[in-house]
């Protein structure tokens, strides 16, 4: 197919070029100027040579009308951008769920347990249970904490195997 | 300038590092670990070795010899020297030392028929009250003296007899231990063990030890300790 620069030098009216007229058909660049020049010459390239109802200017100028509109609609749609507020909603929300997911995996992952070992082998032991051993398998011993040093120490033994008149 | 003095400045050389070496040697002895052998003559060398295992360093060790009740321990002098003081102070004689045994029968009563307390239950029967024992009926009481290792047996009245050994008084908690604790009553003239228990006895303290089949038990048998030195 020749080029568009090509098409609008040769291009004249009235002319039966069948390289023009199938430029013509493929090209809708250079159907503006070419129906300016020859308003017939878009029949010609399709072939037909019947008249359109309105006349050949009607039926052009209205297809050229379509032509321009459609060029226009595609001009005026803007590109698909989010505005700035779009932008920081969407930041704000990327941010939150990230410091949520921080948040839970904080609380949920086990807590470090400070070692005990250290402190409970340097620490002195300051008490003894009172009941060391005590021969007996069914035997329950409760030691009950005094107030204080110098008051009365009491720990019971129930045992089922001691004589009921003790 | 002369081989010689190249020669001595050779040496000169060499003989830098062997001073610097020959000043951090003490230093290095010092760190280096010591070995020496404690014997006990009062107190068991098992027992002893978990006295000092708190004074030890991580890189020091001890060893039990049986035969000769000693420790061989290895630690850097200076832990040495404080485990020698501790050792000593842990081997001594023998202790004197005195513990009181009390029998004391409990029981839960219709309040509107309990006795009145006898004065030398009061102590034991206010401390009682919170079991719910209202009731109570004096067994017998001994006091026995002796010391650290030596067996007690006393009859305290009423058919019963307790029988026990004095263990070693622990500094670190005030306490006397009481091991093998037995008490048993005399009942158509067979003698049948009650209890075995080993006892710790804070010195001072009174300590109640009661006695029951069960916690709704109506009746208990109290062995009141008192431990002294």
């Amino acid at each position: 197919m020749i080029s568009c620069d090509v098409f609008r030098k040769r291009f004249t009216r009235g002319t039966s070029d069948a390289g023009l007229l199938e430029h013509l058909r493929g090209c809708d660049l250079c159907l503006g100027p070419a129906v300016e020049i020859d308003p017939d010459a878009m029949f010609r390239s399709l072939g037909g040579e019947m008249t359109p109802p309105g006349g050949v200017d009607a039926f052009v100028g209205e297809v050229m009308r379509q032509v321009r509109l459609r060029n226009t609609e595609t001009a005026i749609v803007p590109p698909r951008r989010l505005g700035w507020t779009r932008r920081a909603a969407v930041a704000a929300t990327i941010a939150a769920a990230t410091i949520a997911g921080l948040l839970v995996y904080q609380n949920n992952r086990p807590a470090v347990v400070q070692p005990r070992v250290a402190r409970a082998v340097l620490a002195p032991e300051m008490t003894r249970p009172v009941i060391e051993s005590y021969e007996s398998q069914n035997a329950t011993i409760v030691e009950m904490s005094a107030e204080s040093a110098s008051d009365v120490k009491i720990v019971m033994i129930f045992d089922e195997s001691l004589p009921v008149d003790l | 300038m002369t081989r010689r003095s190249l020669a001595v400045l050779l040496l000169v050389l060499l003989a830098v590092p062997g001073v610097a070496i020959a000043d951090t040697a003490p230093a290095d002895a010092e760190k280096t670990a010591s070995v020496r052998t404690f014997q006990l003559r009062h107190k068991d060398a098992d027992k002893a070795a978990a006295m000092i295992k708190a004074l030890m360093s991580a890189e020091g060790s001890v060893s039990i010899q049986p035969g000769t009740n000693s420790l061989v321990v290895t630690d850097r002098p200076e832990n040495l020297k404080n485990i020698a003081a501790a050792m000593l102070a842990y081997d001594a004689p023998p202790q004197p030392v005195q513990l009181t045994v009390r029998l004391i029968t409990a029981a839960r009563v219709d309040p509107a028929a309990a006795a009145a307390v006898a004065d030398d239950m009061k102590d034991v029967a206010g401390k009682l009250a919170m079991l719910r024992y209202n009731a109570f009926q004096s067994v017998g009481a001994a006091n026995v003296e002796g010391r650290e290792g030596e067996q007690g047996l006393v009859d305290i009245g009423n058919g019963y007899r307790a029988e026990f050994r004095f263990g070693e008084y622990d500094p670190a908690t005030d306490s006397l231990r009481v091991t093998d604790f037995k008490l048993s009553r005399l009942q158509n003239e067979q003698l049948t063990q009650l209890m075995k228990t080993t006892l710790n006895l804070k010195v001072g303290q009174m300590t109640i030890m009661g006695a029951a089949r069960d916690p709704e038990s109506a009746r208990a048998l109290m062995v009141v300790f008192a431990a002294k030195r």
